[in-house]
């Protein structure tokens, strides 16, 4: 059984997104495969050099280095978004694969969830 | 995973999210749309799949239902037999 | 396919924001009627405020949180509050209220408090998951 998560807002506007991150550990600590696919503002999420400290908030770029570590198998990224925010691979942080179809990609999982 | 998959959204045509929706469509699955997603039943820029269903409920709240296709409808049974006819399903 | 088939419910659209908890409850009498079987309700993000025993509305609109729960009792059947996400937004069982020393707890009945662990079991045992966000 896997699982994609997708997170298709853009970081610290919103708290789903973070929703959808406790889902995808929490997925992983039952070592149950879990994946997340990042579309849209969310793509924001695997910027580097994010720095919320003034925001109040902590950063999300900081959990999301730690997604593998966890057992979070892919961390993807809607190739057609990236460009539309003028982000490159390079730009976003190591482990990040880009995919050019959302339609191929969620074909290739039992599940496919939003957490909000 | 070949399997078919149900597609579920309650998003108004025009969120993003109801766009993510139509592009996974494939061949075999079927739509249904509920609360603000029955907007696209007299959306004149979306076409919808020819299985969509829209509950009819929501239908009827917003005041598009009479000038939906009637086959399109339907109720709360026929969203759970659809929801038992596939086992994957996908609630945008 | 079997004839009976166990459903998982995730709510996470909050009453009086979304439609969410309506539409969820609709799905879940038509689920019964038919049949089937709700192996339990999991309230999620903004989704933990139909679980809220303060919740009063004025006397002519629906109650979502009574509805419920009068719902889920009658049925016997299991509801949780994501525990990460209730605390955050205040909704508070007596054993967490103790805990954190709280003035008061409101976790209505027959909601419990429960890690996302549930909803992961949800996934692996129920033969449908079916999701109810808000719409914006």
């Amino acid at each position: 059984m896997s699982t994609l998560i997708i997170i298709d807002q853009s970081p610290y506007g919103s708290w789903a997104g973070r929703e959808a991150l406790d889902m995808t550990f929490s997925l992983a600590a039952f070592d149950q495969p879990a994946a997340l696919l990042f579309v849209g503002p969310g793509v924001h999420w695997l910027c580097q050099g994010q720095n919320a400290d003034n925001l109040g908030q902590k950063s999300v770029e900081k959990n999301l280095s730690a997604a593998s570590m966890f057992g979070v198998e892919d961390i993807l990224a809607d190739a057609g978004s990236c460009a539309r925010y003028n982000l490159a691979i390079e730009h976003l942080i190591s482990g990040t694969t880009l995919v050019e179809s959302i339609r191929d990609t969620i074909a290739g999982y039992n599940q496919v969830v939003f957490a909000g | 995973m070949t399997d078919t998959t149900l597609h579920i959204t309650n998003k108004a045509p025009d969120h993003p999210r109801f766009r993510y929706c139509l592009s996974a469509f494939k061949e075999g699955d079927a739509l249904i749309l509920m609360e603000d997603a029955v907007l696209a039943l007299t959306d004149q820029e979306q076409a919808l799949p020819s299985t969509s269903y829209a509950l009819s409920a929501d239908a009827q709240a917003r005041a598009v239902a009479n000038r939906a296709p009637r086959q399109q409808l339907i109720d709360y049974n026929d969203f759970v037999q659809l929801t038992a006819t596939y086992s994957r399903i996908i609630n945008w | 396919m079997p004839d009976t088939l166990g459903y998982t419910f995730v709510i996470t659209g909050a009453p009086w924001t979304t439609q969410a908890p309506q539409s969820a409850l609709s799905v879940a009498r038509a689920v019964l009627a038919a049949g089937h079987r709700i192996d339990r309700v999991f309230l999620y993000g903004e989704g933990v405020h139909l679980a809220s025993s303060l919740a009063s509305p004025p006397s002519d609109e629906h109650n979502w949180p009574h509805l419920w729960s009068a719902f889920l009792t009658e049925h016997e059947i299991s509801a949780v509050a994501c525990i990460a996400s209730a605390l955050r937004r205040g909704i508070v069982d007596p054993k967490e209220q103790a805990r954190y020393e709280l003035e008061s707890s409101n976790l209505r009945s027959p909601f419990e408090i429960a890690g996302l662990g549930e909803w992961v079991e949800g996934n692996l045992k129920s033969d449908r998951v079916l999701y109810f966000h808000g719409a914006n």
